[in-house]
């Protein structure tokens, strides 16, 4: 009897893929409502939808990510709770050090509004991962 | 903790790869556990165990 052909993967219901395509999606779903409110035209409800528009997608993203997180094996698991360990307490100095800052000195809205602080989380983030990755190689 | 697991591995023959196939975990896992960077949790160890057939203190030590 001829074996049969094992089915093909559906892309999109392996967690790891979904949740990469979800991630680029809210990043899009970010950069659209932000070139959306550049227009001053806007009407105020408008704008208030189109800052929140990402929110939802963020809440897609994020289940998505605990579901890869839960699917992963335990030092994989591990990897990701000490990236996050070493990213949230550097993410609550950054914003703690710019609150005492603004006391200090007038920083630029420009530079340092909030727009420009987000980044940071996830750029804390993927250091920390990089750097506990290192530590189990 | 010290373990015996690429003494083991080796004495059939695995690489790497195919151990961590047959416990369903990662490659990156069983080389951190053979380098001692990293102890495995209590079932991971009884499933090494049952794999090789020995008892968890005979795989696994105190430094």
């Amino acid at each position: 009897m001829q074996a049969q052909p094992a089915p093909r993967a559906n892309w999109f219901a392996l967690k790891e893929n979904r949740f990469v395509l979800v991630g680029i999606l809210w990043f899009v779903a970010y950069w659209v409502a932000r070139g959306l409110l550049e227009r001053s035209d806007l009407e105020t409800w408008i704008r208030v939808v189109a800052a929140l528009a990402p929110v939802p997608i963020f809440a897609w993203f994020l289940v998505c990510f605990i579901g890869t997180i839960r699917g992963m094996d335990e030092l994989e698991q591990r990897i990701h709770l000490e990236a996050l360990a070493i990213a949230f307490p550097l993410g609550i100095v950054l914003l703690q050090t710019l609150a005492l800052m603004q006391r200090a000195v007038t920083l630029k809205f420009e530079d340092w509004s909030y727009a420009h602080v987000w980044i940071y989380f996830p750029i804390f983030y993927f250091l920390a991962l990089g750097l506990v990755r290192k530590r189990y190689q | 903790m010290k373990n015996r697991l690429r003494v083991l591995r080796a004495e059939r023959a695995w690489s790497q790869a195919e151990l961590a196939d047959r416990l369903s975990v990662s490659r990156q896992t069983i080389n951190s556990i053979e380098t001692g960077k990293y102890d495995p949790s209590l079932p991971l160890a009884f499933a090494i165990g049952r794999l090789f057939s020995q008892p968890v203190e005979e795989i696994f030590s105190v430094e």
